[in-house]
Parts: structure tokens; sequence; C-alpha cells
């Protein structure tokens, strides 16, 4: 939903853990324990997660409606609907759009703050609270700030572009830059976890091995490219992987902002699949486009999953 | 739906439980579940100044003894009401009587989310054709049988500050302008009165205030506008340029704002730095509490044709699974109830659509809401689509192809055309309801 990054674990692979062998009876007690903790959220996760998807798949090959109608199957027609929507094809895109605006300087500014207050400056605290704030408010109070920041009469940005006799621009309502504005939201709100990642990525740096570079005599920008950055590989590979996936999926502060407007030219495709099941009533045709973006996000998945092995593999 | 629910964090599926343990608790005071006959679910989605007076009439007709009262669910504005209403509806759980826009009655009748009312047991509570307008009582038949009961008819009116209009010599002109140019010359005049603008507009970012100003020129100029499902929409393209053209006329930044939200529109007016403006008779309280010298009008017929955009809140009977039908007389009176008392509701700047309302003398008295008080003669509805009206993607649509129109850069016929192409794969689609 928003780009704030969830972390989850399945409990089954906790649970999966056990000695080897012998002690064949304790282990299974233990097991049969370890199960009755898993089950609330087992049966949470079947019944909110499991369920619903499967029944989902059944749906996008219906033409059920919000009124409970129109549920006969109709094999792949959605499917073909949505494939040759025009919309659909729109929002995608602009989902693709604001993925590559977001990602890329949500993770290298993160680092770039990340590295600046572990420098060391003095009031470091004030720096690591302000980075890591913005991430701790609701969706809708960060829409309230910005849009009004935003207001192209009344806003803070245009009063002060305008003392420097810059011509008001219309943040949210120009479709030439409502995303720009959306991305600088996203920035504001969701740059604190990325930089908290990074932030104790770095703390956990061995010392020596900055003590030892500089006996070899690297100075502090050598160190940054031969022992900073090899050394947060791993964090960087989540954090593009979190966030590419957070983006994907960004619906809140788009519909608070701008609705998907103007002219369509920020409707993210959950928006898409949220207006045509629920204001447009087609649930059939909503589950086909919303498992088509499904689809995407699997194969993005599996292509980061086999880019970051390789990696490690060489 | 599923990819909403897809990557799910353990914490979110926590809280999931905790409002699962709540909603049973919902559930539990829900219609269905050990109701008593005398105590009505009434759902509407009036907020702000209308949800004020309207609390004060359901507490008013409760406290009348008449063996009922009503209990009033408010719910926001818009595309989540209409969801949660219909689905409740399909679900056969819905509220005993609810409001629903009149522009929304087309989405929702045909596919059964509503129950007619009964002729003769609205006249057992006094409540006949005769008593409403007739375009009025038309909007709430559909295939010849009455789906709803309108509380009032709101439209887009023409306010203006009585002080400026002095000033700039334009009080006559106000109220005999007959032609766009004789519209425009008022607003220049009042323009240089106020040193800023002559119009205030708020129309950015919102789809139904660019509808509202659009439709009405659209309709004054004898056109009209058909969507029938599985064909290609009916529309006068040459009148939407007219009037797409004079609405991008008047916001030229002298005029009117170029970019102008509801906000700044209304505060602009509020400060006296503009001399008119075009909005909905529900902006009347804010105009009033200022204690401006405001008055309104009817938009002015400037292309030949009377025509005004209006809507109507109008009470319906959601679909119940059971319904017992005595359950059923009291929301007939507590409809008729709220209609007699309806001159309360004019004050929130309503027309009320109970003539005997409007005929009395205290609502003859209240200004300056009889001064359109005769629109409900000549009203325009939405166009009867089901994916049109209030707060519909309708609207959103229109806004979609007609924002840049508006703000000056784009060309009125592509922006009509755009809509049009949009309406069209929306009348191709399979029609959900």
């Amino acid at each position: 939903m928003s780009t704030a990054i969830d972390a989850t674990t399945t409990p089954a692979e906790v649970v999966a853990e056990g000695p080897g062998s012998g002690q064949d009876r304790a282990r299974r007690g233990e097991s049969l324990t370890g199960w009755a903790f898993a089950a609330p959220f087992a049966v949470l996760f079947v019944l909110f997660l499991v369920v619903p998807a499967i029944y989902g798949l059944y749906l996008s090959f219906t033409g059920e409606t919000l009124t409970g109608s129109g549920g006969e199957l109709l094999g792949f027609a959605n499917y073909a609907e949505a494939l040759t929507d025009p919309d659909m094809w729109k929002s995608l895109g602009n989902t693709l759009w604001f993925t590559v605006l977001s990602t890329v300087p949500l993770v290298l500014l993160s680092l770039a703050f990340a590295l600046l207050v572990n420098l060391g400056l003095p009031g470091r605290w004030l720096w690591r609270l302000s980075f890591f704030l913005p991430y701790l408010l609701a969706s809708t109070v960060v829409v309230m700030f910005w849009s009004w920041m935003y207001n192209p009469k009344l806003g803070l940005i245009n009063g002060v572009l305008g003392e420097f006799g810059i011509a008001p621009v219309a943040w949210l309502q120009d479709p030439n830059v409502a995303m720009i504005s959306v991305v600088v939201t996203t920035l504001w709100w969701t740059i604190g976890f990325n930089f908290l990642l990074y932030l104790a990525a770095l703390q956990n740096i061995p010392e020596q091995q900055f003590e030892a570079a500089a006996i070899d005599g690297a100075g502090k920008w050598r160190q940054l490219f031969s022992i900073v950055i090899p050394q947060l590989a791993p964090t960087t590979a989540l954090i593009v992987t979190l966030q590419i996936l957070a983006s994907l999926k960004v619906f809140d502060q788009i519909y608070m902002l701008t609705n998907g407007g103007p002219a369509g030219a920020t409707r993210s495709i959950v928006q898409y699949i949220y207006e045509s099941g629920f204001t447009g009533y087609r649930f059939g045709f909503s589950s086909a486009i919303s498992y088509l973006f499904f689809a995407i996000i699997v194969l993005v998945s599996l292509a980061q999953y086999k880019l970051i092995n390789r990696r490690n593999a060489a | 739906m599923t990819s909403l629910d897809r990557h799910i964090s353990r914490r979110r599926l926590l809280s999931g439980a905790a409002a699962l343990a709540g909603g049973g608790m919902l559930f539990g005071c829900a219609p269905g579940a050990s109701r008593s006959t005398s105590n009505l679910d009434y759902w509407h989605l009036m907020t702000g100044g209308d949800g004020i007076v309207m609390a004060g009439l359901v507490d008013a007709v409760s406290a009348a003894n008449l063996g009922f009262h009503a209990t009033q669910t408010v719910l926001a504005w818009g595309p989540p009401y209409y969801t949660k209403l219909a689905m409740a509806s399909a679900g056969g759980r819905a509220p005993d009587v609810a409001i629903m826009h009149a522009s929304r009655i087309a989405g929702y009748a045909p596919g059964g989310l509503l129950e007619p009312w009964d002729l003769d047991l609205l006249a057992e509570v006094g409540l006949k054709e005769s008593d409403f307008p007739p375009l009025v009582w038309q909007k709430g038949m559909y295939d010849g049988k009455l789906y709803s009961i309108a509380l009032d008819t709101h439209p887009f009116v023409l306010y203006y500050n009585t002080e400026h209009a002095t000033k700039a010599g334009v009080t006559d002109a106000l109220q005999t302008m007959k032609s766009p140019e004789q519209f425009t010359e008022v607003a220049t005049k009042m323009q240089e009165v106020t040193g800023k603008h002559g119009v205030s507009y708020g129309y950015l970012g919102d789809g139904s205030q660019m509808w509202r100003l659009f439709y009405t020129f659209y309709r004054q100029l004898g056109a009209e506008m058909k969507l029938v499902p599985g064909q290609k929409a009916q529309v006068d393209e040459d009148a939407a340029v007219k009037a797409l053209s004079f609405v991008q006329s008047l916001l030229d930044d002298k005029i009117a704002s170029r970019s102008g939200d509801g906000g700044t529109a209304t505060s602009e007016f509020l400060h006296g730095e503009s001399g008119l403006f075009f909005g909905g008779v529900w902006e009347l309280p804010v105009l009033k509490d200022a204690k401006m010298p405001v008055d309104a009008r009817p938009i002015p017929t400037l292309f030949g044709t009377d025509a005004a955009y209006a809507d109507s809140h109008t009470f319906v009977l959601p679909r119940q699974s059971k319904a017992s039908p005595e359950r059923r007389k009291h929301v007939y009176q507590l409809v008729a109830e709220i209609l007699k008392r309806s001159v309360k509701w004019a004050g929130a700047g309503h027309i009320p659509a109970y003539q005997p309302v409007v005929r009395s003398p205290e609502y003859q008295e209240l200004k300056p809401q009889s001064n359109y008080a005769g629109i409900p003669a000549y009203v325009n509805y939405d166009p009867d689509v089901w994916f049109g009206g209030a707060g519909s993607d309708f609207h959103k649509y229109f806004a979609e192809n007609v924002q840049n129109v508006y703000l000056g850069s784009g060309d009125p016929a592509a922006g009509f055309e755009g809509f049009v192409k949009r309406l069209n794969v929306l009348l191709d689609r399979p029609q959900p309801v």
C-alpha cells in the first residue's frame, strides 16, 4: 500500500528448524508446541491471505460484480479486456515510472544521509531524528502537510518561489509535475527507514578495517569505495528489493494527494484495481488486473533474486 | 482486492485479527440481530453544517412520540459512502432508509439494490406526486416505479457581492444579463472594482466542480447528453466546445483565476477579492457566517435555454432480505416528518423538494434562498448511467480530459473528444448493475 516497508517472516521457517537426530519424542513435543504458537498466525494467514487469493483468482475468470450479479465463468475475457485497456497500461506505466523515480533517490539519498550522520557531526541525534521522524507519521498526516504546501495559490512552496520571482507551479494539478510532487512527498516520508538500515549497517563495519586501511595510506574517499560500499552490499540488496516492492504497490499518498489525477497522470495500478472493483463494481475485472500485476511482481522478485544470487556466487 | 492484501505483514494481520474481534461486536448490533421495530437505521453522508441540520431534524422527529426513533449513521461523502451502501444492499443487511443523490439512482435501481416506494403507503403519510416539482419527482422514477423521494434540490448558482455590484454599477445588469458577452462585461466591471478578480470559481482537482459549470452552459445551449450502455454516447460536440470555450475565456487570470481550487475560490470571494462566485447552494452557510454583503441568483441564462445543473438528496429504501412491514411503516412516517420540517434544511441553502414548505411564508422570507427557488422547474440532473452521478468516476473522467482546457493549455474540442472517448469505453463494457 504505502511505500513503507514491511518485514515479513514466515513462522513455518522458524518452526521447521529442529535438531537433526535423536530424542524423537522430545522433538515431537517441541514441534507440537511450535505449531501451537504458529497456529493463530496460520489460521489468519489462511483465512485472510490464502483463501482470498485463491478466491480472487477464481473471480478473475468470472463477471462477478458488487451486486452479486454476473457470477458466470467468462474464461479469459477479463484478462483479454485488461490487456487491451489503455487505462490499465497507463496506470501500470505510472506505477513503473513511480518505482524508478522513487527507488533511485530513496536508496542513494538514504545512503548519503547515513554517511553524513555517521561522520559524527555535532548534534548527531538531531540529524538522526529529523531524517527518521517523518517515517513515523501516518500517510494522512503527511498528505495534509504536503497538499497545503503544494497549494498553487496559498502554498508555502509557491510562496517561497514567488519571493524569487518564480511563477507559481500547479504542483499537483499539472500533469507534467504531479508525479514528481508525489515522489518528493514519498521521499520525505519514507526515507527514514532505509536511512536507519544503512546507519545500522555502517556502525557494524569493524573499526579495524578502517585502521588497517589508514595504515596502508588509504584516504577517506578510498575507504568509502573500498570498504564502506562493499561492506554495505548486502544491505543495499535488501533495501533495493524492499523498496522496489514497496514502490510498486504505491496507493495511499497518491489516492489522497491527487486521486490519480490530473488526467490520470498519477493513477497507480493499485488504484485502478480499487476503482474497477469498488467504485466501478466489477470485481471480476478488477481481480484479473490484480493477477496480472501479481505476475509482474513475481517476475521482478525472481529477477532480483537471480541477480543477487549471481553476484553472491561471483 | 487480492493484491491489496497480498503483501500483508504479521503486524497488519494481527491488527486484522483485532478488527475481526471488533467486527464481531459490530455484527451484533447490525441490522438483522434482535432489532426492535421502533428503532430505525438511517444512513446518510451529510457532514459539516448539513450534518448538524440533519441531526436536528432526526432528533426532532424522534422526539415527536410517533412510536419510533431513528439512529443516524453518518459516512464519508462520495465513493466510500456509495460503495458501503451498495455492499450493504447486495448483502441484504442494509439500513432501513438512506440518503442517495438522485443522480445515483440510475446506478442502483437496475441492479435490484433498491426497493420501490409504495405510493399508497406514501399517500397514507400525506405525500403525493403533486407535492413535488415534476422534474424532481420524475428523477426518482425507474421502470415505472418510484425509487427515491427527494428531500431537496441543490443547484449550482451564482453568488455576488452586493457592495461591489453597487460600486461597479452592475446591480441591474446582474439581473438582466442574457448573453456570454454581457456576463463577461459584468465580470470585467467587478474586476475593476476589486482590483483582483471579477469571478471566483474553484475547480482545480475537482471534477464535480468542472462538470457543474460546464453542464449548466451545455444545457443552456439546448444540448443533451444521452448515455445508453452498448451504444455510443449521444452528445452535442459543438455545444460542448462553445461551453468549454466560454469557461476557458473566463479563466484568464484576470476575470477569474486560472488555477483556483475550492478553498482558494471561497476565501477569495469571502475577502472581497472578487465580486462573483460560482458555487453550489451548500456553500451558503459559510458565506452567511462571514457576514458579508452577499446575494445569490440562478446562473443567468446566457445561451438561450433555461438550464441549471443540480442534484437532489433523496430518500431510498436499500434492499433488505427481511423487511418488516411495521418498520417500513415507520420509515414512511420518518420521511414524511422530515420533509414537513424541511424549511430547516433550507437554512443550509438547499431548495426543499416538498412544495408546501416552499410555498410557506417562512421559506419565502429566507433570503437569498428564495431567489433561486424557481430552479427545480428547469433543473438538469446528470445523464442517467450506471457510472454517473455525484462523486462518481464520471466526474473524475471529465476532469481528466477537461482540466487542461480550463487551465488554458488544452484545446476544448480535443478535451471533450477525450471525455467522449472515455465514455464510449465505459458504455461498451458489461454493465455491472
